[in-house]
């Protein structure tokens, strides 16, 4: 009896601490998702943001299991990413993003395509076809924020449906990607906003960032993989003072040199 | 009749001038007509008689009166004649091998035999000769046509030079009309007529063949890019197989390149069919065009022609100028990549201050963006312009951009896109000269709305649009493409544009996508939108429809750009003639034409046969250059022209050529009716069907040539002349006894 009373007590613990330290983060990086579309949303412009929106691995949990993995920093990181675009390029870019699935064909108006929380990702064989349709056709896809070895296996058996024959392999740093407009040759961990307060960058056994491609026939990155990092969370707040410039820097120029680097190769 | 009617044959009227042998002044005339109108008009108009009757009756008296005065001048004609056994008729025989078809050497000799050639001899001394690749005498009517050549032209020419000589009265030519060296042109026509000598024809052979298939005509680019598509426009025509199906095919040697099914025109009709086939490899390749020999055809060694290919083994470039990233670009990079044979060097504008370089080959390369020398932008073969506003260009980049085309002979392609055309101020640019189409005055002309594309007739015809082998499913597929993803507004073509698809957006109107043009040396096309990517994303990955359309435009651009050195020979295949002219344009370091370049030609020959050719400048054309060489062997010829100025190599080009014997007798073997009417017309001649030949001895005698006479003929009493004037009497008798004004 006494050792069950403790275990019960030991839970609401651990659960208390969880509320704690999920409420002390978040009172860091106060939510502040305004989701009002902005003016010019619906501008027609050469290039839109799309996110992928996926069904989630089961097993998942959380507020995001709920909403979909998918949404994560969304729409925030999106609409404030993009003003970085419009502000450090040429690029003629919509403000807004816009949402694409594996299940149309909409996908193929929107050659670049972002896909967040791949760790928990679930694709059916026939969306992990089309998703390797896509790139043949020319897409691009870059993924972001997920970390170690749990989620890498997660991501990679839906990968793996479409992108079997394709090896995965490091992006060496003197690639065009890491060139097409910033130079990235030296790049560090960009840490997400849930271990960042704790002084850590990075989250599970993802100590070291991974800068990994899928690569088409002529050598040409078609699938774009930032693993152990958190690109999202960097552009997401990048607007508050507690989230570090370097980090947030680093992320914008990442994701311009991807979607160059997308428009050129 | 005619010479009962008028006592003298047509041919005196012709020939000959009116006159009036009585002496009197012709004004007498006039004015005796005019009096005798005013009486009869006096006269007649006065009587009871209703003004319409009185017109018709004072008019035939009138008319009678008229005749009556007019016979009273003694009209006559005046004609020169040979005089009798002092001029000499040249009576050539063609011995070409095409008169030995149907017997027409026979009928020839034949005719002569039966009396025509005694008619002659009568009246005049008769040479004869024989009319083949050249002139020679014969002592007797010829037995055999064996030879290859019929050069009409040089036998013709020979012929009235021996008037030099001879008073050579007239000449009477026995042919089939057949002449396949080409010898007939403008200036040997106009070199007969200058002659004086009238050269009758008498034409031999059917008009028509009965059952024969024909290839009149191959044309192919003489040079192309390595595994370029390329076209064979083909003519034919055909008798006795209308509406049949036949095997249409290109052949390298052994091995066919293309074959496709064609239905046959109407019985003596012409048709143009288009094949297309893939150039291979470099090299300099002879193709052979030809249709299957059909059951009972006349004649099967006209079915098939040989023309030329110099597949260049050069890499050309493209430098594309992009003022911001767009999908285009990538998606066009793509479609160049897969083309071994094409270099795409690009730059975009990333940001403000950067440029993003790809296929450059040294560091250096574009470093500073969009070249502003003649020595960096002349080095590229062609140049695209993206979205990018003119005014981003400094005035020296945009007067080179419109040289590069005219002066380089480079191509150029214009892209729609938000900053461009109208909407980037290229309306007001020197470079609008060199657009396609007319740029409207005002901005807003640029709409990310979806629009179908369509190929106009000129575009189903273009190898640029060919993105499918068959035309029909060619077709098929641009109505299948999905829809561009943004359009460009721009004004009508130009006149020499060639608009190749339009724009059909779903918002409505009609607009040019795709036209092109030659500019000075080069040419320009212009492609009115950024969003033909979508033809990439929105249909099958395995699909190669973006691929093989953005190759081929490629291509275009720079398919036929030469370097400071172009070469051409008079003609690809010389049949039967071994006079080879070549002719080279050399263009200095600034691609200006150089009039004091040392020029030659390297000529290797079959049989290991070489030799050098100097080219002498051309008079009055700066930076052209010419010479002449005998070839005398049949076979392919490889040929180097280079140019240099001082020691500086200015460039060189390479061309082939080759020599045939006795291949184009085989071809156009029916009678050539129009050739020998148009002779004859030309130089004062008859022509004459071989049944009407009999009329020749005496209508050849009216001739101002050689030793002649000029002759008055009396027409005043010609019978036609008394019929007329009875004839008017009676009618206006009928005409009174009729409306009872006796």
């Amino acid at each position: 009896m006494s050792k069950r009373v403790a275990r019960i007590a030991l839970l609401f613990l651990l659960a208390g601490s969880l509320w704690a330290f999920q409420r002390g983060i978040r009172n860091l990086f106060p939510d502040s998702d305004d989701e009002t579309p902005p003016a010019d949303g619906n501008e027609k412009a050469e290039f839109m943001w799309a996110r992928l929106r996926y069904s989630n691995f089961q097993g998942g949990g959380g507020m995001w299991a709920r909403r979909g993995a998918w949404t994560v920093d969304f729409p925030k990181a999106d609409r404030q990413f993009l003003q970085g675009v419009r502000r450090l390029t040429r690029l003629q870019t919509r403000s807004m993003e816009h949402i694409v699935d594996l299940i149309s064909d909409d996908i193929f108006d929107y050659p670049f395509v972002y896909a967040v929380e791949v760790g928990h990702w679930n694709l059916p064989d026939a969306q992990a076809r089309k998703l390797r349709e896509f790139t043949d056709r020319g897409g691009f896809l870059m993924t972001d924020d997920f970390h170690g070895t749990f989620e890498w296996d997660i991501f990679t058996t839906s990968l793996n449906k479409g992108f079997g024959d394709r090896p995965i392999t490091d992006i060496e740093s003197e690639d065009p990607i890491f060139h097409v407009v910033f130079d990235l040759k030296d790049r560090f961990q960009v840490p997400g906003i849930v271990n960042y307060p704790f002084g850590q960058t990075h989250e599970y056994d993802g100590l070291e960032p991974k800068w990994r491609a899928v690569r088409d026939d002529k050598g040409r990155i078609v699938l774009g993989i930032c693993h152990n990092m958190d690109q999202g969370d960097a552009w997401e707040w990048a607007d508050n003072p507690r989230y570090p410039e370097k980090y947030a820097s680093q992320a914008y120029r990442t994701g311009i040199n991807y979607i160059v680097y997308a428009m050129t190769h | 009749m005619f010479e009962f009617l008028f006592n003298y044959p047509l041919t005196v009227f012709q020939k000959g001038t009116l006159v009036f042998a009585s002496g009197w002044p012709l004004w007498l005339l006039g004015a005796l007509v005019l009096a005798a109108a005013a009486l009869v008009a006096w006269l007649f108009l006065r009587k009871p008689l209703p003004r319409a009757r009185a017109l018709v009756l004072g008019g035939l008296q009138w008319a009678a009166i008229a005749l009556l005065l007019l016979m009273l001048f003694q009209p006559a004609v005046s004609v020169s004649q040979l005089k009798p056994q002092q001029n000499v008729v040249a009576v050539l025989v063609d011995t070409s091998r095409s008169m030995a078809l149907e017997e027409r050497l026979g009928k020839a000799v034949g005719l002569l035999n039966s009396g025509l050639l005694e008619q002659l001899k009568k009246r005049f001394p008769v040479r004869l000769y024989s009319a083949a690749r050249d002139l020679s005498r014969l002592e007797s009517l010829p037995a055999m046509a064996t030879q290859p050549v019929t050069n009409l032209g040089d036998s013709l020419q020979g012929a009235t030079g021996e008037a030099a000589t001879l008073p050579i009265g007239a000449i009477v030519l026995l042919s089939d009309g057949a002449d396949n060296a080409g010898g007939l042109d403008t200036n040997t026509m106009a070199a007969l007529r200058r002659s004086r000598i009238p050269i009758h024809t008498i034409g031999f052979g059917r008009e028509q063949m009965d059952r024969d298939l024909e290839i009149t005509d191959a044309q192919i680019p003489v040079r192309s890019l390595p595994d370029a598509r390329l076209s064979a426009t083909v003519t034919l025509r055909q008798a006795g197989y209308a509406g049949k199906p036949v095997r249409l095919m290109v052949q390298d040697g052994s091995k066919t390149l293309a074959t496709r099914e064609i239905r046959l025109p109407d019985d003596g009709q012409s048709s143009r069919e288009v094949i297309s086939f893939q150039s291979g490899p470099a090299g300099a390749k002879a193709l052979r065009v030809s249709l299957a020999v059909l059951d009972g055809e006349t004649n099967d060694k006209n079915n098939a022609v040989t023309r030329l290919v110099n597949v260049e083994d050069r890499k050309p470039r493209i430098l594309y100028f992009e003022g911001e990233p767009r999908w285009e670009m990538k998606f066009i990079r793509r479609a160049a990549e897969l083309d071994a044979n094409l270099e795409l060097v690009s730059i975009v504008r990333t940001t403000q201050n950067k440029f993003y370089r790809q296929g450059v080959t040294d560091p250096k390369e574009l470093e500073h963006g969009f070249p502003d020398s003649i020595e960096e932008l002349f080095r590229y073969q062609g140049i695209i312009i993206g979205n990018v506003e003119a005014g981003y260009f400094n005035a020296q980049q945009q007067s080179l951009l419109k040289e590069f085309a005219d002066r380089r002979g480079g191509g150029v392609l214009f892209l729609g896109g938000r900053a461009t055309l109208s909407d980037g101020g290229w309306n007001h640019s020197p470079a609008a000269d060199m657009l396609p189409v007319l740029l409207p005055d005002r901005k807003g002309t640029f709409h990310r709305e979806p629009a179908a594309v369509e190929l106009t007739v000129a575009g189903r015809d273009s190898l640029v649009t060919r993105v499918e082998e068959s035309p029909d499913k060619n077709m098929a597929k641009w109505k299948s493409l999905p829809m561009i993803a943004d359009y460009q507004e721009t004004g009508a073509a130009k006149p020499g544009a060639l608009v190749l698809a339009e724009l059909r957006p779903t918002s409505g109107g009609r607009f040019p996508l795709l036209a092109t043009q030659n500019f000075g040396r080069g040419r320009v096309a212009l492609f009115a939108t950024g969003g033909s990517w979508r033809w990439q994303m929105g249909q099958d990955s395995k699909d190669m429809s973006h691929e093989v359309f953005w190759q081929q435009l490629l291509r275009w651009m720079v398919s036929d750009v030469s370097g400071r050195v172009a070469a051409v020979t008079s003609r690809q295949v010389y049949e039967d003639d071994a006079r080879i002219v070549l002719q080279a344009g050399v263009r200095d370091m600034n691609y200006l034409p150089s009039a004091e370049a040392t020029v030659e030609a390297h000529i290797l020959g079959p049989g290991g046969a070489a030799a050098v050719v100097p080219l002498r400048p051309v008079t009055g054309v700066p930076g052209a250059y010419t010479g002449e060489w005998r070839a005398e062997a049949p076979g392919a010829y490889l040929t180097e022209i280079v140019a240099k100025q001082g020691e500086t190599e200015l460039g060189r080009d390479v061309l082939n050529f080759r020599r045939e014997d006795g291949v184009a007798e085989n071809f156009r073997t029916e009678q050539n009716r129009e050739l020998l009417e148009r002779i004859a017309q030309q130089t004062g001649g008859r022509y004459y069907k071989p049944e009407d030949a009999g009329r020749l001895p005496q209508e050849i005698e009216y001739s101002d040539a050689g030793i002649s006479v000029k002759e008055t003929h009396g027409i005043w009493n010609a019978p036609a002349a008394f019929l007329l004037l009875a004839g008017l009497k009676a009618a206006e008798w009928l005409l009174r006894r009729k409306w009872g004004a006796v």
